[in-house]
């Protein structure tokens, strides 16, 4: 593809987000699902336990980064699939690669956005110290698109409304917060758990950000970027190959 | 070349079932095409497989010479689509809805408000251009949807019931526009029930039924095509009681009907028919008030080729030119 041809898609593919940013942010199911639900979680996990302000804050930003970017595919694809908006943009001079870029732009700015406001408030008010900037804006950046991918890939599930995309992906990703290290370092985890979350994308980004605050990290960080860029090239290829084979159903 | 699209054994599957069944036909640049058949025949599945929407099960398609499978991008800056419900951004205005779809095709900024402007104003909503679509009426969602697929300056317009639900004065606007932008040039296939808009617009009409293409001609040619449903509609001064009777005994008649005071002769060969109720008459001493000689409308054609009525509401509106002046005569 040449230079001018990429150009062109990555201006279509900010359009895409663009309109999604204006149209999905403030829609009730991305705040319930993009703010409530992980600002819920995490106040139901931290009243009541006497965990200092720089443990949790990591958690925060990583939930928040898990569900709010992974929430607006699900959102915006299915409700366009409905509204057949989807089709404009099968039908436009673009490839899916360009329309799913977009979308993921969408997903990756939300969750940054959102998780970014605990980070800033944590720093700014709590006294919270960020000792690796590099380790802690490759864990967002890298978590963000991931699970944008992620959200991404679940949206081409046959299904006309964001529920029938949300309930199967809350059926992953929740389980995935036991065994990412999030409620218990994955040290202190049981052997079989800490094989389980090395494959859990949420274990590199809490690593990842912990790292960034001066935590502890289990894995290293080489092998928690390295993680999150395969996942994301997954997520990717699988969403594209999804959504190819859904063209050819529909 | 001279072919705005050309499908070649077309086919989708769902699972089992064949939606489209390996359909080829060509749509000449400048034509409108209308495109016909009964729920569920296949026409959507069509149009999604034409416009990229769909990927086909076997086939090809191309769009100004375009493969739309292996150069779909070139092929779809080619071409407008406005498909069987208004896919408008209801949260966006009039405005943005157009200048985004704009962006979809790379145009210009300066270019893609221009051309909007140009939109709005061709379709009265210029000055509601800032307000949310979703305060619009339906007609005028449909005028926008139309608008976002004529924002590229496309070759050709694919439209999948533009009409379908619209009131009069809104059909009667779209109709216009449509031969309109034919008229500048634009290739249109036009997927619709509507037989009078087929009949009034189309210069070629393919009839789908059960995924197969069963017909492509003019609609004259086709209407032709169905000899046994010409009539000759004869009302006279005054009738005896045996006249059913006796006009059924005419050689050439196959079928009387009576029609409140008017009784019909269907027959395969109208003129010699004339010429044999002519005589009848001047033999009985009978004076003819009315003569018409009827032909198959497109209704008819579509009945015959797919055993299938329209949906109710091109019926109702058939039904309702009947009463009210008859059907469409070709000599008085």
């Amino acid at each position: 593809m040449s230079g001018r041809r990429l150009l062109r898609e990555a201006k279509v593919a900010w359009a895409i987000g663009e309109k999604d940013i204006r149209i999905y942010y403030a829609s009730p199911p991305s705040l319930m699902f993009g703010i409530l639900f992980p600002f819920s979680m995490f106040l139901s996990f931290i009243i009541g336990r006497n965990m200092p302000i720089t443990r949790a804050i990591p958690i925060l930003i990583a939930q928040t980064l898990f569900f709010a970017s992974s929430s607006i595919g699900p959102i915006t694809i299915p409700l366009e699939r409905r509204m057949q908006t989807f089709d404009r943009f099968l039908s436009a001079p673009v490839s899916l690669w360009t329309v799913l870029l977009g979308k993921t732009v969408a997903g990756f700015i939300y969750g940054m956005g959102i998780s970014i406001i605990p980070m800033a408030v944590s720093t700014v008010f709590l006294g919270s110290e960020v000792t690796s900037l590099t380790a802690l804006a490759a864990g967002m950046i890298l978590s963000a698109f991931g699970f944008a991918a992620m959200g991404i890939m679940f949206a081409s599930l046959p299904g006309q409304g964001p529920g029938q995309v949300l309930m199967p992906l809350n059926f992953v990703r929740i389980p995935l917060l036991f065994v990412s290290g999030i409620f218990m370092p994955v040290k202190d985890l049981p052997f079989w758990a800490q094989i389980a979350s090395m494959f859990s994308p949420l274990t590199h980004t809490i690593e990842l950000i912990r790292l960034g605050f001066g935590g502890e990290n289990f894995f290293g960080s080489s092998v928690n970027v390295s993680v999150l860029a395969i996942y994301f090239a997954v997520f990717v290829l699988v969403g594209i190959r999804f959504h190819i084979i859904n063209q050819k159903r529909e | 070349m001279n072919e705005a699209v050309r499908a070649e054994n077309l086919t989708k599957f769902y699972g089992e079932l064949c939606a489209v069944d390996h359909i080829s036909f060509l749509v000449e640049k400048g034509e409108i095409f209308g495109f016909l058949g009964p729920n569920g025949a296949g026409k959507t599945t069509t149009v999604r497989m034409l416009t990229g929407v769909s990927i086909p099960t076997e086939g090809t398609a191309e769009i100004l010479g375009y493969d739309i499978q292996r150069h779909s991008v070139e092929a779809k800056a080619l071409m407008g689509v406005v498909p069987d419900i208004s896919n408008v951004y209801n949260e966006l205005s009039a405005w943005d809805n157009l200048t985004f779809t704009g962006r979809l095709y790379s145009m210009p900024k300066a270019d893609r408000e221009n051309r909007a402007r140009e939109l709005l104003e061709l379709f009265g909503l210029f000055d509601r251009r800032h307000e949310k679509v979703e305060t619009y009426s339906r007609g005028m969602k449909r005028r926008i949807c139309i608008a976002m697929a004529l924002i590229n300056r496309s070759s050709i317009l694919f439209l999948d019931e533009p009409t379908s639900g619209l009131d009069v004065q809104s059909v009667l606007a779209i109709r216009k526009l449509i031969r309109k932008l034919n008229g500048d040039g634009l290739s249109i296939f036009l997927t619709t029930h509507n037989m009078e808009e087929v009949s009034q617009m189309c210069d070629r009409v393919a009839i789908i039924n059960k995924g197969k293409i069963v017909a492509v001609d003019t609609p004259e040619k086709l209407k032709r095509t169905i000899v046994s449903l010409q009539s000759i509609e004869v009302a006279f001064e005054k009738t005896t009681q045996n006249i059913g009777e006796d006009l059924k005994g005419l050689q050439n008649v196959n079928e009387v009907a009576k029609h409140g005071d008017k009784y019909r002769l269907f027959t395969g060969n109208p003129s010699t028919v004339l010429a044999e109720l002519w005589d009848y008459t001047t033999a009985n001493g009978l004076k003819i008030i009315t003569l018409n000689t009827l032909g198959p409308n497109l209704e008819d054609v579509f009945v015959e080729i797919t055993g299938t009525k329209p949906r109710q509401g091109s019926t109702e509106r058939r039904v309702g030119v009947r009463r009210g002046m008859g059907r469409r005569r070709r000599q008085n």
